[in-house]
């Protein structure tokens, strides 16, 4: 018993140093799984106590920037209140060809005699407009119930740039109705995703993390894509994945949300194309991207609810569980196709 | 008595360093050139007296690492970092031994060990603090140039900090003529 006792303390500095070490690599290991306690995170309640009030004093010395950036946010919002004169027009006939005597034929592409709700035949007048919202619109029906409910509003009071993993921290949590795997926009695009809350605060993986994906898609075409960040890259730019090489992919194009997997509503904005290379042997082009969010200077957040369709994504999950073998063969093909 | 007021000084350093870290040297805005990172709260390690008790040390270093990785939701980035200058520490210190050990009132002091002495022992522990970090940053030997350049202007930034803090904040001189 002695000998083991001088033995311990003969060794406590390497065991200790081992021992804590090894707690050291757990947590960080660890940190980036979903499924981590919330405690040890800055989203904890003592550390954002003080982180919120850390912002609080230092927002007193940029109010003219915060002010400058919600007048902007309102002016765009405003700008979608009050649309062109012609934005909602379309035309009721459309010429598609000439018959035997030369004259233009039209075709029509409402009845002509529009019904009301009721059944009634309609003044033209009105006739228009209320076609127009009785009509519903097949494209939508996925997004039209996210719109029901608002957007949660945050703050951002924590935020790193420059790790390879970053993270940012929001005022809102639990009570506020946020949960994890929520999508987080702003005003100038994506953001990144919700990982873990508390009562009070939350966890969002920021898009500046090596393991977030974003479902995208060109908007001129509707190709899909993915939107990830590697590390290395500066926090202005990210790459999109999964462009196939024949795809058309021009500077300037507008890259979007798909809103195929209801973390983010479809159509929200991601950046603009920097760059596009064809690399000779590869199946896919390598396109840069010009995030669309200044994550320098990120205030105030939007956290997209749950949507109705949870359903849906957990009915995918256990649906596109692959087999181990396949899984381990698309990896070995993923790490052959980046070896060379 | 005079227990207590070691206790109580440490607490009130560990609370300096990692206050003005956490709360005015925002991650964000203190980087150079996107390459250099100031360590600042490694201050509370490196000056610590030169007796502390090597486990003592080591629980130490990692409470400081995890509160920051808290701060920073790095989870045990910085800790493991910390940890393992805790246990280099001493290891340093009986390199640059004098040539007659140290005295009891002896603390890491650039007035009292003199330049040369502090800027071999900052230098060493800093770069070696640095080394670990950034490489388990990245997990992977993958950009490997980058990540020096990163080590080197880091191991200058944080090691000119240090001495400003010990240039300021140290007494000149007691004892040991």
């Amino acid at each position: 018993m002695r000998n083991l006792l001088a033995f311990l303390l003969r060794y406590q500095g390497i065991m200790l140093f081992v021992l804590l070490e090894v707690v050291s690599f757990y947590f960080f290991l660890t940190n980036s799984s979903y499924q981590r306690a919330a405690f040890f995170n800055s989203a904890n309640a003592y550390m954002g106590v003080l982180l919120e009030r850390r912002t609080q004093v230092a927002d007193y010395f940029r109010l003219a920037e915060l002010n400058k950036q919600l007048v902007a946010d309102n002016a765009q919002l405003r700008y979608r209140l009050y649309p062109t004169d012609f934005s909602r027009r379309e035309a009721d006939s459309l010429p598609v060809g000439r018959d035997t005597l030369g004259r233009i034929v039209f075709r029509h592409l409402r009845p002509a005699t529009p019904v009301g709700p009721t059944g009634q035949p309609l003044p033209t007048q009105n006739a228009k407009l209320i076609t127009q919202k009785a009509r519903p619109d097949t494209l939508l029906l996925g997004g039209t119930r996210q719109v029901a409910r608002p957007l949660v509003a945050a703050r951002v009071i924590n935020n790193s740039l420059r790790e390879v993993d970053n993270y940012l921290t929001l005022n809102v949590g639990s009570a506020d109705g946020v949960q994890p795997d929520r999508g987080v926009i702003s005003a100038g695009g994506v953001v990144g995703k919700v990982q873990a809350v508390s009562q009070h605060y939350a966890r969002v993986t920021s898009l500046l993390h090596s393991k977030l994906q974003i479902a995208a898609q060109l908007k001129r075409d509707g190709t899909i894509c993915s939107v990830r960040w590697p590390e290395g890259l500066d926090f202005a730019h990210a790459l999109v994945d999964q462009v196939q090489r024949q795809t058309r992919v021009v500077r300037g194009d507008t890259i979007v949300t798909s809103g195929y997997n209801a973390v983010f509503p479809p159509g929200v904005f991601i950046g603009t194309v920097e760059s596009v290379t064809t690399e000779p042997n590869k199946d896919f082009l390598t396109v840069k991207l010009r995030l669309g969010v200044d994550f320098s200077r990120l205030t105030y957040v939007y956290v997209v609810p749950a949507p109705p369709s949870i359903e849906r994504d957990s009915l995918e999950q256990h649906t596109s569980e692959l087999p181990a073998s396949v899984k381990a063969a698309q990896a070995q093909a993923a790490k052959g196709g980046k070896q060379p | 008595m005079s227990i207590s007021l070691t206790i109580g000084r440490q607490l009130l350093r560990f609370l300096l360093y990692v206050g003005v870290y956490v709360l005015l040297l925002d991650n964000g805005s203190v980087v150079l050139f996107n390459l250099g990172w100031n360590f600042f709260y490694l201050g509370f390690l490196l000056f610590l007296p030169i007796s502390t008790p090597v486990a003592l040390q080591l629980l130490l270093g990692f409470v400081l690492g995890f509160s920051i990785d808290i701060a920073h939701d790095t989870g045990g980035l910085h800790a493991a970092a910390a940890v393992l200058v805790a246990y280099l520490r001493p290891w340093v210190l009986r390199l640059l031994t004098p040539r007659d050990g140290y005295d009891t009132q002896d603390t890491v002091n650039v007035h009292q060990m003199g330049w040369q002495w502090f800027l071999v022992y900052l230098g060493l522990l800093v770069t070696l603090h640095h080394l670990a970090f950034f490489f388990l940053e990245l997990g992977s030997l993958q950009h490997p140039l980058l990540t020096l350049s990163r080590v080197g202007v880091s191991v200058l930034y944080t090691s000119v900090v240090m001495l400003i803090v010990q240039l300021l904040f140290f007494p000149v001189r007691r004892g040991r003529g």
